[in-house]
């Protein structure tokens, strides 16, 4: 059972040991192929049921396949965004349970049974959320790149308390880099909603 | 896909940038986000030697990967016509190093690229790919050698360095900073798409997408019309898309290999190696005056490193000829080759490294002489003449922007006198220092295509990369067409809109303000000729006589002879009218020197046990000419004095000279300033407006928010400690083991 | 990464017995994914434990029990740890980033594996990745390295901020071995030096799971500091980090615990400091002379010597930060 995991191709893991096999004679060498094998593991698929911005998923996924990777090159939602995609820059944040957290350190099939929230399922029919409308307001971005992200994870400190003060809000927003420093009106779009 | 082409209208957009909805809400579609039918993934792998040659390269087991199509390496790759022969290549004027040699000249280099059906299949086969080397040594340190690099003068000498020898006060010292790394939030990505053999689309993250245009046309020898770039949405550049970079055209050579649409995004860690960074320096600065302060001379030396296969070089003494009076003076510099990926700008290349040292020195020189920083800077301003070509300033307004922001920060309050302000175990201290930045003009186009509701698209190639250009372009065509904001639409980023140069160096808006006011002239006067056909006022108008309005055209002021658009298109059976204009800089560049300036004020507190440096105030002003959108120029002035911080207290892309390599090359290892890390920035503009620089007065604002800003921070930990601290960045173990 | 089946056990005991050398068991996964992204760790099967582990955070006989699947942000808003335990709830707040600590697991969080750059990028030499491979750091860059508790092996640094509060508070950690049997695990003896095996960071079982954490009830929650120096402001690690906890009569300190992050292999106690400070006056010369014998118990390496100094002055303002706490 565990075989059909892998391929039937048998190969070499690295160059030197390549290299070595290189002065054996090809018999011992073919031998040694077979003997000394490292299988090529086939990839593994799950089907999964997602609901994400309310929208229910049937998908069939790879098991390696993140969160941020699903919805960005499978379910064309896009405004979640890849950054560093090693949890070290807070752009891929969504919230999932209603809990502001890293979509690239998250594999989509553990989400099965959870309400993930993306940037696209954030406002209410044509209605922006009001952290997306002070965010024009306060100009609190400027590529845009780090926005959704910002924002998600904006919304997440407004709804933990974490706006008592500036030093505050700096605080529980440092997981969102913003190279284009962006972080006054960042700042300033959370202290008007948080009002 | 222009900025107002909403696919759910929401009830009330607030007011804001042209393209605000589409950020906020995720909508707006980067490089890497179009949805392309049949697209595979491809993924870079890197050599792990930084100098020697490839021997033997295995992809075999990368091939047996179920889901992968191929991998490329130098011995099977699609051959790049540029890269035919060695008269082609030079010519192309491309150097990196895209699989064409077995040749390393850095570590990270491009040796594999692994195309696959999906991102994961193509991560995971990429790690299988073994490589053998011949490893040669590597030159990687740059503190050794430099010193071997002799230096070479830049620039006129001005009068002589015998002059000022006797000074009564002299300072020299030696300023360093090390490589530090733009990272934009979106990573480099391209979508290479062919369509037969001769065209070519390219879904692509760069500051320019004529420059990608024309760069890939050159290389593949495809005429440029034959390619077309869409970059609407650029997640930052901060100069890293200012060049095309390897991944472009290895994207277009695996996209010819499987004959798929291929999506190829760097990962972090590549973002590090290959797409620039801003070179490790080394400066050395004498700076004389006399007892009462007035600057005497300045002897300002510079070396920087480079790449083995492209030499780079940026401006590092420049700002010392610029901002003061040094009526001796001399500038030399040198290039150092390094096994490093190759450098390129960084925001405010050249001026934000040699403004550290200059206005460092500054700083030091007025503390022997035991005047206040701020006033030796006022009394040595060069603010009527430019002292380097003698022409006189179009308009610089260094000087006020120093008295505004010594008064918002309340400088007069600070102690004259270093390490007296203590509260509990901080330091508390002030620093100031002044940035400048050539204000550039390129020409560029535009066109404006109404709509019979009298609705107007204004387009242009040039990107939009953070800085508010459609925002910009949008208020600028108000202002001189007198229709309303929500008529006017704005369509950037494709290169087959009207050409535009690359948005950079702080010229985006000046360039482009040009071409909208000239294309504004354009309509109007077009709309004049059809609106003589009916009112033969209209004959002889031009183009100020014109009054525009939501309602129509009117001749002289609004409402007199009114004819409506409606009426013009019904009556001349039009659908649309179109005009397309050019500008560009000229004579007023032979009569003037134009520049913006900033002045950057900082109030630190220093934890003496500790080393913590925390930036309680940040105060820039900027003269930038006139303001043509205060939130956004606030924003760009802002998030570069964040840029400084960071660049002052934390950047630093570490060197390991004995594996040859960066190290820590991620955002957990290489840190740029988090939220926490910057106090409210406080902006504040002179807000003049420039008569002489393009139609709308307004000069850039990119480059001087960050130019001077590590000076300001430093002076300020030295005010507060008596440390003098001459190596960037100021990390808490350099300012704990310094002595005062 | 290189492809894994993902299994959701449904008992400890099913994930026990599915823990085979090859597999990984998935809490949170922010150090497990980073990891398997990089190819570092290449398990061929994920056994996601969150629907068997506990999330609860109960008051005990002798203390607390903090459920393994607690998560980071639950802890440190918990009101119980916040009124008997506040330096935990210091500690987690000053690791990582508010996402990240909504999905940190309280036992993945003493799993986690080194920062070392030379143990994150796989074309290195590094012991702890690859036995026998070198270590880089020693060779290369020590900035962020150990200074204490170190060998030629290995001077890689523990990453975690919580454990630092753990270990100074003297917490337990409670394993499920194969048998299946509650056991525990003294703090101290959690994390190991790197010896000879510094591919090892922990003396964890290879087949047990951490199902909870238990800190004995202490008198520390009125005077404790937990303080952390790193390059920037947050989300940076620690150059060096201190948990400091007083349990003060008066201006004499009954009993002292003092912990860093960020200088060994493992969270450190300084433990002669602690004894040093015991029935002594809480004032800043006090503070200072335990600082000192401190800072004669490191071994900086060529390029980290800056940290004794600035583990001095953190551990006194640590231990000042517990007067005014």
């Amino acid at each position: 059972m565990e075989k059909q995991k892998y391929s039937r191709r048998f190969f070499l893991s690295t160059s030197a040991m390549a290299a070595t096999l290189a002065f054996i004679p090809v018999g011992v060498k073919a031998f040694y192929n077979n003997v000394k094998k490292l299988v090529i593991p086939l990839k593994e698929k799950m089907a999964i049921k997602l609901s994400i911005n309310k929208a229910k998923y049937n998908l069939t996924v790879d098991t390696r396949t993140t969160l941020l990777d699903l919805v960005r090159e499978q379910l064309d939602l896009t405004g979640t965004k890849k950054g560093c995609d090693h949890g070290q820059c807070g752009a891929c944040t969504v919230h999932v349970n209603g809990q502001r957290v890293l979509s690239c350190l998250t594999l989509a099939a553990t989400v099965q049974g959870k309400e993930v929230t993306t940037i696209e399922g954030l406002s209410q029919g044509s209605e922006l959320h009001p952290m997306q409308q002070a965010f024009i307001e306060c100009d609190g971005f400027q590529c845009g790149y780090c926005t959704p992200g910002q924002i998600m994870s904006a919304v997440g400190c407004v709804n933990e308390g974490h706006t008592h003060s500036v030093e505050e809000i700096k605080e529980f927003m440092s997981g969102n880099l913003c190279r284009c420093g962006a972080y006054n009106g960042i700042v300033q779009s959370i202290q008007k909603v948080a009002k | 896909m222009g900025f107002f082409k909403r696919k759910h209208e929401p009830k009330k957009v607030p007011e804001g940038r042209v393209e605000g909805f589409y950020k906020v809400t995720g909508s707006g579609k980067y490089a890497a986000e179009y949805k392309l039918e049949n697209v595979c993934y491809a993924v870079l792998v890197g050599s792990t030697i930084a100098a020697g040659e490839i021997v033997d390269i295995n992809t075999d087991n990368a091939k047996d990967i179920e889901g992968v199509l191929d991998v490329l390496t130098h011995r099977n790759r699609p051959q790049i016509p540029a890269f035919a022969d060695e008269a082609k290549a030079k010519r192309a004027g491309f150097s990196l190093p895209v699989l064409h040699t077995n040749k390393i000249f850095f570590r990270g280099q491009p040796v594999a690229l692994v195309i696959a059906e999906t991102l994961e299949d193509a991560n995971y086969a990429a790690s299988l790919v073994t490589v053998s080397y011949k490893t040669d040594q590597a030159k990687v340190d740059f503190d050794k050698e430099h010193a071997t690099v002799p230096i070479a003068a830049t620039g006129k000498e001005r009068g002589s360095m015998d002059a000022w020898s006797n000074a009564p006060h002299i300072r020299e010292q030696a300023y360093t900073i090390r490589n530090q790394v733009h990272n934009p939030m979106e990573m480099h990505a391209t979508i290479a798409v062919w369509d037969g053999d001769k065209k070519l689309k390219l879904y692509d993250k760069n500051q320019g997408v004529n420059n990608v245009q024309q760069t890939i046309s050159r290389l593949f020898d495809i005429p440029p019309a034959n390619i077309e770039v869409f970059s609407e949405y650029v997640g930052g550049g901060f100069g890293s898309g200012l060049k095309v970079w390897s991944n472009v055209p290895l994207a277009i050579m695996a996209a010819k290999q499987v004959n798929r649409p291929v999506k190829l995004m760097l990962t972090r860690p590549q973002m590090f190696t290959l797409v620039g960074y801003r070179p490790q320096s080394w400066q050395n600065v004498r700076i004389g005056a006399d007892a009462n302060g007035k600057f005497l001379g300045i002897l300002h030396q510079a070396k920087h490193g480079t790449s083995v296969f492209d030499n780079y070089g940026e401006g590092i003494t420049r700002i010392s000829r610029l901002v003061y009076n040094f009526g001796n003076l001399k500038t030399e510099s040198a290039t150092v080759p390094l096994n490093l990926g190759a450098p390129t700008w960084m925001r405010g290349p050249g001026d934000c490294t040699g403004a550290f040292a200059l206005e460092s020195a500054i700083d030091e020189l007025s503390y022997d002489i035991k005047k206040d920083p701020l006033q030796l800077r006022l009394d040595n301003l060069a603010v009527i003449n430019d002292p380097d070509t003698g022409k006189p300033w179009s308009t610089n307004f260094l000087n006020e922007c120093m008295t505004k922001g010594a008064e918002m920060i309340n400088w007069k309050s600070r102690n004259p006198l270093p390490a007296q302000t203590k509260e509990g175990e901080w330091m508390i201290g002030y620093g100031v220092a002044n940035g400048m930045w050539f204000a550039g003009r390129s020409k560029a186009s535009a066109s404006i295509i109404m709509q019979k509701d009298g609705s107007i698209t204004v387009q242009t190639a040039m990107t939009d990369i953070g800085t508010g250009t459609g925002t910009g372009m949008q208020n600028i065509a108000h202002l001189e067409l007198g229709i309303s904001h929500d008529k006017i639409r704005i369509k950037l980023g494709n290169s087959n809109l009207p050409a535009a140069p690359s948005q950079g160096g702080s010229t985006g808006l000046s360039t482009i303000s040009g071409a909208v006011a000239a294309v504004c002239d354009a309509l109007k006067m077009k709309l004049a000729g059809y609106a003589s056909l009916q009112d033969a006022i209209y004959k002889d108008a031009k183009p100020e006589s014109i009054v525009l309005s939501d309602s129509g055209i009117a001749y002289q002021q609004a409402g007199n002879h009114l004819i409506s658009f409606d009426k013009i298109f019904s009556k001349e059976n039009l659908q649309t009218i179109e005009v397309e204009a050019s500008s560009g800089p000229g004579e007023e560049r032979q009569k003037y020197a134009f520049c913006s300036g900033a002045s950057h004020f900082c109030k630190v507190r220093v934890h003496t046990k500790t080393g913590k440096v925390k930036i309680d105030r940040h105060v820039c002003v900027v003269d930038a000419g006139y303001v043509v959108n205060k939130l956004a120029a606030a924003n760009q002035v802002s998030g570069a004095a964040v840029g400084g911080i960071g660049m002052t207290l934390s950047e630093e892309q570490v060197v390991d000279s004995t594996h040859g390599c960066f190290i820590g090359g991620d955002l957990a290892g290489y840190h740029f300033a988090v939220n926490a890390d910057a106090p409210i920035i406080e902006v504040d503009f002179i807000n003049k407006i420039d008569p002489n620089i393009n139609p709308s007065g307004a000069k850039g604002v990119g480059e001087v928010g960050i130019i001077g800003a590590a000076a300001a921070i430093a002076n300020a930990i030295f005010h507060a400690t008596g440390k003098r601290l001459r190596d960037l960045p100021i990390t808490p173990d350099k300012v704990l083991l310094a002595k005062s | 990464m290189r492809p894994f089946t993902l299994q959701k056990p449904t008992t400890i005991g099913q994930a026990v017995s599915g823990k085979k050398e090859s597999a990984q068991f998935l809490a949170g996964g922010t150090n497990l994914l980073d990891l398997m992204k990089k190819h570092i760790s290449q398990p061929d099967r994920l056994l996601d434990i969150n629907s068997v582990l506990s999330e609860k955070i109960e008051s005990t006989a002798g203390g607390i029990r903090i459920g393994a699947n607690v998560r980071n942000s639950a802890a440190a808003a918990n009101e119980l740890i916040l009124s008997k335990f506040p330096l935990v709830s210091h500690a987690i707040l000053k690791g990582a980033s508010p996402q990240i600590r909504n999905m940190a697991s309280m036992a993945g969080n003493l799993l986690q594996r080194t920062r070392c750059p030379y143990f994150y990028d796989t074309s290195l030499p590094c012991n702890k990745r690859k036995a026998g491979s070198g270590c880089g750091a020693l060779k290369g860059e020590t900035r962020m390295a150990a200074i204490v508790g170190h060998n030629p092996q290995c001077v890689a640094v523990h990453p975690s901020d919580l454990c630092i509060a753990l270990s100074a508070l003297d917490a337990r950690v409670i394993i499920n071995g194969k048998d299946n049997k509650e056991t525990s695990i003294p703090f101290k003896d959690f994390h190991k030096l790197p010896g000879t095996n510094p591919e090892k960071d922990n003396n964890l079982p290879a087949n047990a799971i951490i199902t909870a954490i238990e800190i004995p009830s202490n008198p520390f929650n009125k005077n404790c500091s937990y303080l952390k120096l790193r390059d920037r402001e947050s989300y940076a690690f620690a150059l060096v980090s201190v948990a400091a906890a007083l349990q003060l009569n008066g201006n004499r300190i009954v009993e002292a615990r003092l912990a860093s992050g960020g200088v060994a292999h493992k969270p450190w106690r300084w433990y002669e400091a602690e004894k040093f400070l015991k029935g002594k006056t809480a004032d800043l010369s006090n503070f200072k002379q335990a600082a000192e014998i401190i800072a004669r118990e490191t071994h900086p390496l060529n390029g980290n010597e800056f940290k004794v100094p600035m583990l001095k002055g953190a551990i006194e303002v640590a231990l000042q930060n517990c007067l005014t706490a």
